[in-house]
C-alpha cells in the first residue's frame, strides 16, 4: 500500500499579526509551554552557549591580534600555531568560526543602530586617519595599499570594530546561556515562562553595558570605539545584531535560490527576511548555507539529554541538524520574546490609555514582522 | 551443464510449492535466494567453460523428444545468449533481494520467480524452433500473474493487456514457425538460415514480417508499445527491474537469432526501413518520455527508445553494431533495472512516482541523498555518458549503423540526446530544489511543510549500489564482454552477405 502524503507531511500553525500582538500584549510566551519544548530551548541554549564562547573569543582575537593584518590565513587558530592545531584545523576537527564571520559580514552589512552611525562618524574617520597613518609607517604593503584604494583600509577598521563588539556581545549572550542551563539544572527553571523571565532579566541587566574597542599598533594605543561615544550593549550592538541576524539574514544560496532580478529579493534592504527566524531547516547541510555550519557547532557541543529527545523522532541522528535548527528557532523566539518584553516603553499592567497606546504600538510592530516568520515552531512538539 | 541452468530454477520452484506446512515468506525468499545464487554460480562455471573464440553454439545438449513433431530439445549457446544468461541470473537474483514485505501467497510468488528465470534461460539456450517457443510462452502466464496478483490499482487492465499483446506476439512466432517448416517441408524446427533457393522472397518476408510484428511486441517497438507502460506502473519494482531487465530482451533476442539468423536475405531486403523504424521508435519513445509525469512511465518510455537502439542495430547489422546490439542488451537490462529499482524506493518512501508532486529529494537529511546520487548516476549512464555501460553501446550502435544507414543513425543519436533531456527533467524535479511530496502551492506554505520521510536503509540500497557499480566497471571495462560476444557478432553479421551468396550459387 502506498503511504498517504499527508502522514509524512506536517505544517504547524501560523498565527496571524493579530494573535501574537495579543499574545505579546498579554505577557504570554510565544513558544507554547511544554516540558519538551523546554528541554530543547534549555539544552540548545547550553550548547548555543559554548559555541558561542568560542566564537566570541576567537572574534576578540581576531579583532585584537590580527588587526589590518591583509593575509589573516592563522585567523582561526587563536593564535596557538602548534602542529596539532593546524592539523586539527585541517582535518576540521574545530569549530566553523566561519559562521561567526558570516554573523559580521550581515551586521556590517545591514548597518542598523547606534554602532553602525558611529562607524559612520567624523570621529571614527579622525581615529582612523591616525591608526593607518601609524600602521602605514611599518607596512609597506599597506603603504602602497592605502593612496591606492583610500576607503580600503578604513573599511577594513570597520570590519575589526563590528567583529569586536559582536564578539562582546555574544561573550555576555555565552555566559547568559551557560547561566540558563545551570539554573535549569537546579530546578529554577521549570516552565517556558520562567525561562523568558531569566533571559529579559539577563538582557535588562547587561543593557547598559558598555562597548568599547582599542588597538595596540606599533607600539601605540589606538581607540577604534572610544569610550566617549557610549556606545551600549543593547542599543547599539544587541539590537543591531537582532535586526541583522534573526530578522533580516542574507538570501544565501542554498536549495532554494533567489532571483533577484525576477524582483525574488526587495530591493530594499530593510524589508530582507532572511533570518534566523524565517530560515527554512530543511535545506540545512545543503548546498552551503552558513547557518547549517553553526547547527554543526552545535551538534558538537549538544547535551546528552537532548540527543537522546532527538533520537526518538523522525530519523534519529540522521536529520540530527534539521532538529537543531528547528530547536534552536525555539530559542531564538525565547530570546526575540526576552527583548521585545525587555524593551515595552512602559509596565505592561500600566492603565495609562497613552502608556498602553505606545505598548500596542511596540507590540504590533514586533507582530508584523514576526508573523511571517518561522512561527509554526511555536506550537509544534514534533 | 546447460540443462542445470534449468533445473536449478524449475526444481527451486517445485522445492517450494512442495514445501510442507506454511514456512514464514521470510524463510521461502531464502530458499529463493539461495536457489538463485545457485543459478548464478552454475552461470559463472557455464561462463568459464564457453570458448569466446567459436562463433557456433556451444556445450550442446540434445535429446530427441517428440522427433516426429520435429521438437527436440537442444541446448546450446553461443556470444549472443550468454550474457543474457548472465543479466538473467544476475537480475533474478536482484529481484529475489528487492522482494520484501510479500505477504500474500508468498510461496506462489517465489516460486512464479524461479519459473520465470527458468523460463527465459530455456529460451535463450534453445536451440530448436518450438523449445524457443515453449519456453517463449513459459514466461508469459507467470509474469501475468505476477502484474494481476501483486500489481497497482489498475493491474487487472494492464495485466489483461500484457496478456493479449504477448499472447498475440506469441502467435505470430508460433505462426511463422509452423510457416516455416511447412513451407519449406523441413520439419527439424533447427535454427539455420533459409535461402531464396528454398523459400520465395514473398514467403521469407511473410514469415520475417509475423516474426518481426511478434518480437515488435515483447520489444516492445513503436507502435506495439503500448502494453509495456501500463505494465510498468502497475507492477511492482521487483517484478518491473525483471520485465525491463530481462524480458524485454527475449524481444531483441529474437530479433536477432531468429529474424536475422533465420531469414538473412530477407532481412538485408527490408533492413532500410527497419532501420528507419527503429529511428521512429527512439523519437518517439523519447519525446513520450518527455510528456510523462510519472517516473515509472518515463522510465517505460525510454525503455521503448532504447530498444529502437537494437533494432537499428541488427538492420545494420555489421560486426560493430551486433556487438552494440548484445552490449546495448546487457547495459540497459542493468542500468533500466537500476532506474526501476530506484523509482521503487521512491515510491516505498514517499507513497508517490508523480513528477509535479515531488520535490527536493536530495536534501541530505530528510529526503533520499543515496537514491537520489544513484539516480543522477543511472539517468547519465542511460544517456550514454562516457565511463558507463550506456555509453560502449550507443556508441558501438552508432559507430556500426552510421556508415550503412546515416538517416537512421543520425535519428536515433537525436534520440540519445533527448534522453539526456527527459532525465534530466526528472532528476531537476524531483531531486532538486525544497524538499516536498505534496503538490505545490505558496511558496511560503511550501516552505514551512515539515517532511519526515523514512530514511532508507543501506540494505534497501544494496542491490541498486551493486547495478551501479556493474554500469560502470562495464564502462570503464567493455573488453571482457565484448570478448565475449565478438565472434558471434562477426559471425551474425556475415548472415545477410552468406545469404545472398547462396543464393547466387557463389558458395557450394
Amino acid at each position: 500500500m502506498p503511504v498517504i502524503s499527508e502522514l509524512l507531511t506536517h505544517r504547524g500553525g501560523m498565527p496571524s499579526s493579530l494573535e501574537l500582538q495579543q499574545q505579546l500584549l498579554t505577557g504570554s510566551t510565544l513558544l507554547s509551554e511544554s516540558e519538551e519544548n523546554l528541554i530543547e530551548v534549555v539544552d540548545v541554549l547550553h550548547s548555543y552557549g559554548e559555541v558561542l564562547d568560542a566564537y566570541s573569543r576567537n572574534l576578540i582575537y581576531q579583532a585584537e591580534a590580527q588587526f589590518l593584518n591583509p593575509f589573516p590565513i592563522f585567523r582561526f587558530l587563536d593564535g596557538d600555531l602548534s602542529f596539532g592545531k593546524i592539523w586539527r584545523h585541517l582535518c576540521h576537527d574545530r569549530i566553523n568560526f566561519e559562521y561567526a564571520e558570516y554573523c559580521m559580514k550581515t551586521m556590517l552589512w545591514h548597518g542598523t543602530g547606534g554602532l553602525d552611525a558611529y562607524l559612520d562618524s567624523e570621529a571614527f574617520m579622525r581615529d582612523c586617519s591616525a591608526i593607518i597613518t601609524r600602521k602605514t609607517k611599518g607596512d609597506p604593503l599597506l603603504a602602497i595599499l592605502h593612496p591606492l584604494f583610500p576607503n580600503f583600509l578604513p573599511e577594513a577598521i570597520r570590519a575589526a570594530a563590528t567583529t569586536n563588539a559582536l564578539g562582546q556581545f555574544w561573550r555576555v549572550m555565552s555566559d547568559l546561556f551557560i547561566d540558563l542551563a545551570q539554573a535549569e539544572a537546579q530546578g529554577s527553571i521549570t516552565t517556558i515562562r520562567t525561562l523568558v523571565d531569566f533571559l529579559r532579566q539577563g538582557l535588562v541587566a547587561a543593557a547598559g553595558q558598555p562597548i568599547s574597542y582599542g588597538v595596540t599598533v606599533g607600539g601605540d594605543r589606538f581607540w577604534v570605539l572610544p569610550p566617549e561615544a557610549g556606545l551600549t550593549f543593547l542599543a547599539d550592538v544587541a539590537v543591531p545584531y537582532v535586526e541583522a541576524v534573526f530578522l533580516r539574514g542574507t538570501p544565501f544560496l542554498g536549495t532554494v535560490s533567489f532571483n533577484a532580478q525576477a524582483q525574488q529579493i526587495s530591493p530594499d534592504q530593510g524589508k530582507f527576511s532572511y533570518g534566523a527566524l524565517y530560515a527554512d531547516p530543511l535545506p540545512t547541510m545543503g548546498a552551503g548555507i552558513p547557518p547549517s555550519l553553526l547547527m554543526q557547532d552545535m551538534y558538537r557541543h549538544l547535551p546528552q539529554r537532548l540527543h537522546g529527545l532527538y533520537l526518538k523522532r523522525t530519523r534519529g541522528e540522521g536529520d540530527e541538524r534539521v532538529k537543531i535548527c528547528m530547536s534552536f528557532q525555539k530559542a531564538m523566539f525565547c530570546v526575540t520574546n526576552a527583548a521585545i518584553e525587555g524593551t515595552f516603553p512602559f509596565d505592561l499592567a500600566s492603565v495609562d490609555p497613552s502608556q498602553q497606546a505606545a505598548n500596542q504600538a511596540h507590540a504590533a510592530a514586533w507582530a508584523d514582522r514576526l508573523a511571517t516568520a518561522r512561527t509554526d515552531c511555536l506550537a509544534v512538539v514534533a | 551443464m546447460l540443462s542445470t541452468l534449468l533445473l536449478i530454477p524449475f526444481l527451486g520452484s517445485f522445492l517450494l510449492l512442495l514445501w510442507p506446512d506454511k514456512p514464514p515468506p521470510g524463510r521461502m525468499r531464502t530458499i529463493v535466494l539461495l536457489v538463485l545464487i545457485a543459478q548464478l554460480l552454475w552461470n559463472l562455471v557455464v561462463l568459464k567453460a564457453f570458448n569466446p573464440a567459436l562463433p557456433d553454439l556451444q556445450l550442446v545438449e540434445t535429446l530427441p523428444w517428440l522427433p516426429g513433431l520435429g521438437m527436440e530439445y537442444r541446448l546450446g549457446i553461443d556470444g549472443l545468449s550468454l550474457p543474457l544468461l548472465l543479466i538473467n541470473s544476475s537480475l533474478s537474483l536482484v529481484t529475489a533481494v528487492c522482494t520484501r514485505d510479500i505477504n500474500e501467497r508468498p510461496r506462489l510468488y517465489f516460486a512464479l520467480l524461479l519459473i520465470i528465470s527458468g523460463a527465459v534461460n530455456g529460451a535463450f539456450m534453445a536451440g530448436n524452433l518450438l523449445l524457443f517457443f515453449l519456453f517463449y510462452e513459459l514466461e508469459l502466464i507467470p509474469l501475468w500473474l505476477l502484474i494481476s496478483i501483486w500489481g497497482g490499482v489498475d493491474r487487472a487492465a494492464a495485466a489483461t493487456k500484457f496478456l493479449l499483446f504477448t499472447a498475440v506476439s506469441g502467435m505470430l512466432i508460433l505462426g511463422a514457425f509452423l510457416g516455416l517448416a511447412l513451407l519449406t517441408g523441413v520439419a527439424d524446427f533447427s535454427i539455420s538460415p533459409i535461402d531464396s533457393d528454398h523459400l520465395a522472397m514473398g514467403s521469407q518476408l511473410l514469415l520475417l514480417g509475423a516474426l518481426l510484428i511478434g518480437f515488435g511486441i515483447k520489444i516492445p517497438l513503436f507502435p506495439f508499445h503500448s502494453w509495456l507502460p501500463d505494465a510498468h506502473t502497475q507492477a511492482s519494482s521487483p517484478v518491473s527491474v525483471l520485465l525491463a531487465g530481462v524480458l524485454l530482451k527475449l524481444g531483441t533476442y529474437g530479433l536477432l537469432r531468429f529474424c536475422l539468423g533465420l531469414f538473412p536475405q530477407a532481412w538485408a531486403l527490408v533492413a532500410p526501413w527497419l532501420a528507419i523504424w527503429a529511428g521512429v521508435s527512439v523519437l518517439y519513445g523519447s519525446l513520450a518520455a518527455i510528456a510523462q509525469r510519472d517516473m515509472k512511465r518515463m522510465v517505460a518510455y525510454s525503455s521503448v527508445g532504447h530498444m529502437g537502439y537494437i533494432l537499428l542495430a541488427a538492420a545494420a547489422a555489421t560486426p560493430v553494431s551486433i556487438a552494440g546490439a548484445v552490449f546495448q542488451m546487457v547495459s540497459h537490462g542493468l542500468i533500466s533495472a537500476l532506474l526501476f529499482l530506484l523509482v521503487g524506493i521512491v515510491y516505498r518512501k514517499t507513497g508517490t512516482r508523480d513528477l509535479e508532486v515531488l520535490r527536493g529529494l536530495l536534501n541530505p537529511e530528510r529526503g533520499l541523498p543515496l537514491t537520489g546520487s544513484l539516480m543522477t548516476l543511472g539517468v547519465m549512464a542511460s544517456a550514454g555518458m562516457p565511463g558507463m555501460a550506456g555509453f560502449i553501446s550507443e556508441f558501438l550502435v552508432f559507430r556500426g549503423s552510421i556508415e550503412r544507414f546515416p538517416l537512421a543513425t543520425l535519428l536515433c543519436m537525436v534520440g540519445s540526446g533527448l534522453t539526456a533531456v527527459y532525465f534530466l527533467l526528472l532528476v531537476n524535479r524531483a531531486f532538486f530544489g525544497r524538499l516536498a511530496i505534496t503538490p505545490p502551492s505558496l511558496a511560503e506554505v511550501d516552505g514551512r511543510l515539515d517532511i519526515r520521510l523514512a530514511a532508507v536503509a543501506p540494505r534497501e540500497t544494496i542491490p541498486a549500489l551493486a547495478l551501479a557499480i556493474t554500469v560502470i566497471a562495464l564502462g570503464l571495462l567493455p573488453a571482457g564482454l565484448g570478448r565475449l560476444s565478438e565472434t558471434t557478432s562477426i559471425a551474425m553479421a556475415r548472415l545477410p552477405e552468406l545469404g545472398a551468396l547462396l543464393s547466387s550459387g557463389g558458395v557450394g
